[in-house]
């Protein structure tokens, strides 16, 4: 089967800080680093290629020319073929439009049987690309997965659900995005494998490339706009009520209704 | 050789320190450090290729490594002397080990040892030194004496003793140099080889987790193909060839376990309230204990960046500019994990802290791969002869450069740098002519005031280009200001010490403070406590306390 990854380099967030007067993300001397959930998805499809000889796993993420440091570092752990979309024309799309781009790109890639998405990134924690992708591609998508075996022509996919796990079986193609499991120990590369990596397919693609549409991409191609970002003020204030059960519930009825929350 | 891509080099640093976090935790080194153990376990790890195989990085690929250029190898040696410089100096000893055969291996020595120490992981070990040969190796006393068989020669038989050898306990093979009839000469001896045995391990002052031991040789018969270049005589010069670049590895030993501990103090001093409020706004703590130290410790990485870059790029030799970076950068380390210790008050002292260990640690690389007066000698013979040859136009050039780079950039500090430069060049051109150099004292003097003017004349350069490298984790001003900072202290370091030698000799000193041009060197002073200020908060913000 050939498995597609895709992936994204955004900054390691647990440095990364608000700037209060302009509302943006300061991002100088922040470390970059392939995102936790798309890091996990990799390792599940490089997984399934160890198991099953004949699979192919190739990589793509959308993003400025350095993201291409993740692809290397997708390449470096095992990924065969790593294409990078970067243009001036994707800057600012939102999660429809990245969506749109990366399928696009699927498209050009074809005959892709599985697709493999990190659950969200933890720059936007969105979780909309993954399905926003299988949408414009029309296929069927398994969200949340923790586990995916490949049995023949069926694909087992385990996935996440409140209080437990559902599993699935499914036909490719189909979309797939995966959960970031507490405390995995990530792999990491040797130094033999990112010399190999530096050696393997790697390819950059614009907009032109993948064929899309200028007014898909990009600000003007996105349906949804970031008017600003601002750390949320913590300023909760606690009232306590001595009362029973009833008299509860109609002090909350009132207070939502003071507050404006119900009518 | 030219370095890796800057995403490769990254990966490689990446994958190092993850690998370290998990394995290399602090209170696993301190329990090797109080036991004097080596971690053999996890060098084995390191050394394993399908893990992370650090070794590789001195071998072409074309037998079996990853090709990694000078600038790599600082990267990962600075990485390793943060991690613990003990394990550093036992991978360093394999680089080391394995440059005389890089350096004046044949074609076939290249394609067997090379292609076995990247597959089998060997361990390498590099004997130089002997019990009476240390910083002087012309006094070699292990011998190699010729083995005829049939009329041919059929190998060497070696005998005598080395001393204080880096994983001398633990290699697998040992680049040994010897006396051979010819001169001396390296030879490549396994471990297995009858009659050669590692002594004890030294229980040392610090970088305990790294095997040192003394090495003996007894009638050792060596095959003829393991003389490293199949030429006797020349191991001495194969030893010098690398010394530029092999310095700059510890050079890269002293600049990252000084920042190390440097970062320790500056966290800390954010945590600590005495006096009302955090030590770290303390003017009198932070200018001491923190902020020369971070100027000239970032003067030395760009000084080691400008030599690596020109290795890189094909150059040979660079002896001086090797012991330039590592005198400046091991003695700049050295002092800041002394002050760390200071800054860290009680806690410094104790052992629960890291400091302590560092300060320990980092002593060495001011005495191996020649100490800081052999630097020092170095440093003024190269630089001497370029005096000489070019009657006092090396360093006018240097000055006019730097003159011209301040019309450009007036905020690095070039200004006071020219003059250090312009300083340095009367100050040699004085003792040449009161034949000062006569006393060794002078030469040792002048070899440290020519390394911190070549020093600033560097930062000057890094600070005021476009573009920083990506090392640089200083914001321009910052960055400029420390540029600044160092100079200004140079050029008032040059103008006072080389007086100092100076005045001992000639009847006139107001004389020779006017031809220094001490006034305008003082006038530079100007601005320095609001620079040095304003690299403090600096500091504070680029570490914060964790
Ligand atoms: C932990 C450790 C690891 C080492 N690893 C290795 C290794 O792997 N391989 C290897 O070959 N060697 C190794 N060495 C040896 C190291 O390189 C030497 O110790 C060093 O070169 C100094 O030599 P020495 O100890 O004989 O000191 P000496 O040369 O006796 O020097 C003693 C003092 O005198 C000064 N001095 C020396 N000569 C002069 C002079 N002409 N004029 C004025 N002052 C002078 C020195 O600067 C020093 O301060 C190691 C040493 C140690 C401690």
């Amino acid at each position: 089967m050939k498995i597609i990854v895709c992936i994204k380099q955004v900054p390691d967030t647990t440095e990364v800080k608000i700037n209060p007067e302009t509302g943006t993300l300061i991002r100088t001397g922040v470390p970059s680093i392939l995102n936790p959930y798309d890091h996990f998805a990799l390792e599940s499809a490089l997984n399934l290629k160890k198991k099953h000889p004949g699979f192919t796993v190739d990589v793509i993420s959308m993003g400025p020319p350095q993201a291409k440091a993740v692809v290397q570092f997708a390449l470096a752990l095992g990924a065969d073929e790593g294409i990078l979309l970067s243009d001036a024309a994707f800057a600012g799309s939102d999660t429809w439009a990245t969506s749109y781009a990366l399928s696009m790109a699927i498209k050009k890639i074809g005959k892709a049987d599985m697709i493999f998405c990190g659950m969200q990134a933890i720059d936007g924690d969105t979780a909309q690309v993954g399905p926003g992708i299988a949408q414009q591609l029309g296929l069927p998508q398994v969200t949340f997965c923790e586990h995916i075996e490949v049995e023949g022509k069926t694909i087992i996919a385990e996935r996440h659900i409140d209080g437990g796990s559902e599993t699935v079986e499914l036909r490719a193609p189909a979309l797939f995005t995966m959960i970031m499991p507490k405390d995995h120990p990530y792999a990491y590369p040797s130094f033999t494998q990112i010399y190999s990596a530096s050696k393997k397919k790697f390819s950059i693609w614009n907009a032109q490339d993948i064929g899309a549409e200028s007014h898909y991409l990009g600000l003007k191609g996105s349906p949804t706009q970031v008017s600003k970002i601002y750390p949320p003020k913590k300023e909760t204030e606690t009232q306590f009520f001595n009362v029973s059960a009833a008299e509860a519930a109609e002090k909350i009825v009132e207070i939502m209704k003071k507050e404006g929350f119900i009518k | 050789m030219p370095s890796l891509d800057a995403i490769s080099r990254n990966l490689m640093l990446d994958s190092l320190k993850a690998y370290a976090k998990k394995k290399i935790t602090y209170d696993y080194i301190r329990e090797k450090d109080a036991a004097n153990e080596c971690p053999l376990e996890v060098l084995k790890e390191m050394y394993d290729t399908d893990k992370l195989g650090v070794h590789l990085l001195m071998i072409p690929a074309e037998y079996g490594g990853v090709s990694g250029g000078t600038y790599d190898i600082y990267r990962i040696c600075e990485q390793l002397a943060r991690i613990d410089l003990g394990i550093a100096t036992s991978v360093f000893a394999t680089f080391l080990g394995t440059d005389p055969l890089n350096v004046g291996g044949t074609e076939e020595q290249k394609e067997k040892w090379l292609k076995k120490i990247a597959k089998e992981k060997l361990m390498v070990a590099y004997a130089a030194t002997e019990p009476d040969a240390g910083s002087d190796l012309v006094n070699l006393k292990t011998r190699a004496e010729h083995v005829i068989k049939n009329g041919k020669l059929a190998g060497y038989s070696i005998t005598g003793a080395k001393q204080w050898i880096s994983n001398g306990g633990i290699a697998d093979l040992y680049t040994v140099l010897a006396m051979a009839p010819g001169g001396p000469s390296w030879f490549l001896v396994e471990k297995n080889y009858e009659g050669f045995s590692p002594n004890h391990h030294e229980d040392k002052h610090g970088i305990r987790l790294s095997n040192t031991s003394g090495l003996s040789l007894d009638n050792v018969f060596v095959p003829v193909e393991n003389l490293i270049g199949a030429q006797e005589g020349k191991g001495l010069l194969q030893a010098q060839a690398v010394f530029g670049y092999t310095r700059l590895m510890v050079a890269a030993f002293g600049l990252g376990a000084g920042w190390e501990a440097l970062e320790n103090a500056i966290r800390y001093s954010q945590q600590r309230i005495q006096a009302g409020g955090p030590l770290s706004d303390k003017q009198g703590y932070t200018h001491k204990f923190l902020v020369s130290h971070a100027a000239n410790l970032e003067a030395a990485r760009s000084y080691i960046e400008y030599v690596a870059n020109r290795l890189d790029s094909g150059e040979h030799g660079l002896q001086t500019e090797g012991a330039i970076a590592k005198y400046w950068a091991t003695e700049s380390g050295n002092k800041a994990a002394e002050d760390a210790i200071q800054a860290l008050g009680g806690y410094g002292y104790t052992r629960d802290f890291p400091v302590e260990k560092i300060k320990r640690d980092i002593k060495i690389t001011c005495i191996y791969e020649g100490t800081s007066e052999v630097m020092e000698m170095t440093i003024y013979r190269g630089r001497w002869q370029e005096h000489l040859k070019t009657r006092g136009e090396f360093y006018s050039a240097m000055a006019k450069e730097m003159e011209s780079l301040h019309a450009l950039n007036p905020n690095v500090g070039a200004d006071a740098c020219a003059l250090s430069l312009k300083a340095l060049g009367t100050v040699l051109e004085e003792c040449r002519i009161n034949k000062l150099t006569r006393h060794q004292y002078v030469t040792f003097k002048l070899g440290s005031l020519i390394a911190a003017s070549e020093i600033a004349w560097s930062f000057c350069k890094t600070a005021a280009a476009d573009k920083y490298s990506e090392t640089v984790k200083f914001d321009k001003k910052t960055y400029e200001t420390m540029a600044r900072v160092n100079a200004k202290n140079t050029a008032l370091r040059t103008a006072m010490e080389g007086s100092a030698l100076v005045l001992s000799a000639v009847d006139d000193p107001a004389g020779f403070a006017e031809k220094i041009n001490l006034k305008e060197i003082e006038k530079k002073q100007k601005g320095l406590l609001a620079d040095m200020d304003f690299i403090a908060s600096s500091l504070k913000s680029s570490f914060k306390a964790r």
